[in-house]
């Protein structure tokens, strides 16, 4: 038994969508060093110690629902796995927290005074990574097979191998994996890193939906080449995100199959994957 | 999957031997912090490790030097026996470099350092040391990282992406999360008494544990014990609290069970979360009961957190090594901390002495913040 991906979620600093990316990112970014995400309009009682990455992560999953065609009960319940990948997406809260014990009225990092806003110091369990899956989870009542990476574009590629993994082994009946990417808040510290990350970098929430298939996934721990990839061309810096990007692209073009490659920190990883509505194979 | 020798640094000691001695001798390292400030917190007690081994010395950030610092004493006790690319590192953090990113917020340092606040890259830093050029993965599933580390570095083993991989967990003590758990008034300021009737909140370590594992297939020598199954499944309760009932402890229990072909009633010993907070380990406790059944109240069931404090990330994989350790020395450790007998937690906690055993096969559980919840199953060698 193999996977296919049935679905994507895209929201970028460009916009909603595979649709809305430029054709050339760093053309497009016009010298913007981030290109932002708003905060998604989901400020119920339930969400009010949520951070703007927990947000993002649920609406990321909202975009795949549409994009599946699916309602949010489809993926209710111990059958569903859930892999949160992210490079970067805990570095706010954690600059909100470190502003919070300095001094209440202080800035770190380039923090949003809209970020501290009226909810003051952070909630400490929202500085860890866990802490957006988390709130995904409950939002949508997950309960399966549960993992979370840390790292760039290699470290989603684990992940969707992960999902392939377990829907063959038949320890889910389906698999999100979740991306979520935030950097204004700590643009300061982003801004010193350029030198290795070149603008722009691109906000990004994105989820894609894995289900069985008859095609096995093919997984390159480690592959060969690091050039730029067509979705960073597109996107920007999308770190972790850039192959859901990919997909994405892949899907909105119709493609049966796809090559993913990322690569971060010297590591690069690729997966072939097969892409939902389609009969031809890998 | 094999594990064939394992490597740790914890505030008991700066080696297997000293932890191994030091979770027998009943006793906890928990002490005065002295690193750095905590006059102004509820709790400045934890388990420190006062002085890095030389091998740490030098490197980037404390968080990789305790890695660094676990990784010589595994290399110490086995050989790295395959091609570079070949070695995988899986390493589970609820921390990473959280300290040096807020350094790096405030403004210190040089743009090296923007990056080495991301929470992996001390991963990358053992991998760099150990020469190790296979996949670096960094997992940060809170409290429950160091099981999920393990579990994902056997699915690279099983599915031919390394041949060898070094897998386990690592975390500081830190402002920063001292300061966490002292708001949530988690910390207590009594002793950490895991399952005690007396118990009152929890006190934080930093560790590292490592275990080197590879395909039984590939073994000829000797090994410290296998790695039989794992499984995760998510809370979607609560962020910061257990779900009451405890249903994604026990969903992974069982996943973990059937991952291993393994029976519950089968089991010999469970290592547990056992963080010594009133809310945890009641409702451990009570999915413990429900998994062993009858059994239940025979089965030894140990906390190491009364002797270390909960260090997090590096929890699981210290508690897997401790599992291992009893079944080659057939002895389990006592529950350092737990004196009276909580009815709400009507286990058999091994109070007291080290209690001579056999145990085969073994459960190890882990939560953590975000509804995180892992179990390992292990078999002695």
């Amino acid at each position: 038994m193999g996977a296919r991906v049935a679905g994507v979620g895209l929201l970028t600093g460009w916009g909603e969508g595979p649709g809305a990316l430029p054709d050339d990112a760093v053309v497009a970014a016009a010298g913007r060093a981030v290109l932002p995400l708003g905060r998604p309009p989901l400020d119920s009682e339930r969400f009010r110690r949520a951070t703007r990455e927990c947000l993002l992560g649920v609406a990321a999953v909202n975009a795949m629902l549409a994009d599946a065609g699916l309602e949010r009960d489809a993926i209710r319940g111990q059958g569903t796995a859930l892999l949160f990948v992210t490079a970067a997406a805990y570095a706010a809260s954690n600059a909100e927290f470190v502003a919070g014990a300095a001094s209440p009225a202080r800035t770190v990092g380039g923090l949003s005074e809209e970020r501290r806003g009226a909810a003051g110091t952070l909630h400490f369990p929202y500085t860890a990574p866990s802490a957006l899956s988390g709130e995904v989870a409950i939002e949508f009542g997950l309960t399966g097979a549960y993992v979370i990476l840390v790292g760039g574009a290699p470290a989603a590629i684990d992940a969707l191998w992960q999902a392939s993994l377990l829907l063959a082994q038949g320890r889910c009946q389906r698999a999100l994996v979740l991306v979520v990417e935030t950097f204004v808040e700590c643009e300061a510290l982003w801004r010193r890193a350029r030198w290795t990350l070149p603008p722009p970098l691109v906000e990004t929430a994105a989820c894609a939906l894995l289900e069985a298939g008859d095609t096995a996934a093919v997984y390159r721990a480690v592959a060969a080449g690091s050039l730029p990839t067509a979705a960073e061309r597109r996107a920007g810096r999308t770190l972790a995100a850039e192959p859901l990007v990919a997909l994405a692209l892949a899907r909105a073009a119709g493609e049966p199959a796809v090559r993913l490659t990322g690569s971060w920190r010297g590591r690069t990883a690729g997966i072939d994957l097969a892409v939902a509505g389609h009969a031809a194979r890998v | 999957m094999a594990v064939l020798a394992a490597g740790v640094v914890t505030p008991l000691g700066p080696d297997l031997d000293s932890f191994w001695s030091g979770l027998l001798g009943g006793g906890d390292a928990l002490t005065p912090i002295e690193r750095f400030r905590t006059d102004d917190l509820r709790v400045g007690r934890g388990g420190e490790i006062k002085k890095l081994p030389a091998v740490a010395t030098g490197v980037r950030s404390r968080a990789a030097a305790l890695l660094v610092a676990a990784a010589a004493d595994l290399r110490s006790r086995a050989r790295l026996g395959a091609a570079p690319e070949r070695i995988a590192v899986v390493v589970g953090t609820a921390l990473g470099g959280v300290e040096e990113l807020e350094r790096a917020l405030q403004g210190d340092g040089t743009p090296r350092r923007a990056l080495d606040a991301l929470y992996d890259a001390p991963a990358h830093v053992l991998a760099d040391w150990l020469g190790a050029r296979g996949p670096v993965l960094t997992v940060s599933a809170a409290c429950a990282s160091g099981a999920t580390a393990l579990g994902v570095g056997a699915d690279l083993l099983r599915e031919g992406a390394a041949d060898l991989v070094v897998a386990g967990g690592y975390d500081i003590l830190c402002r920063f999360v001292l300061r966490g758990f002292d708001v949530l008034r988690s910390l207590t300021r009594e002793r950490v008494r895991p399952f005690d009737r007396r118990r009152s909140g929890l006190l934080l370590g930093e560790a590292a544990g490592l275990v080197l594992l590879a395909r039984e297939r590939d073994v000829r020598g000797p090994r410290l014990g296998r790695l039989l199954g794992h499984g995760s499944a998510s809370d979607a309760s609560h962020v910061a609290a257990p779900d009451p009932d405890g249903r994604g402890l026990e969903a992974a229990i069982h996943a973990a069970l059937a991952a291993a072909d393994v029976a519950a009633a089968d089991l010999d010993f469970v290592s547990a979360h056992g963080t010594g907070t009133p809310l945890n380990d009641r409702i451990e406790a009570a999915v413990l009961r429900r998994v062993l059944g009858r059994r239940a109240a025979a089965i030894p069931v140990n906390s190491i957190k009364g002797a270390l404090g909960h260090t997090m990330g590096a929890a699981a994989a210290l508690e897997a090594i401790m599992c291992l350790l009893a079944a080659r020395e057939g002895v389990i450790p006592p529950t350092a901390g737990f004196e009276e007998p909580d009815p709400a937690c009507d286990l058999d906690c091994v109070p007291g002495a080290p209690r001579p055993a056999s145990p085969r096969l073994m459960l190890s559980t882990s939560l953590g913040f975000g509804g995180c919840n892992a179990a390992l199953v292990l078999e002695g060698a």
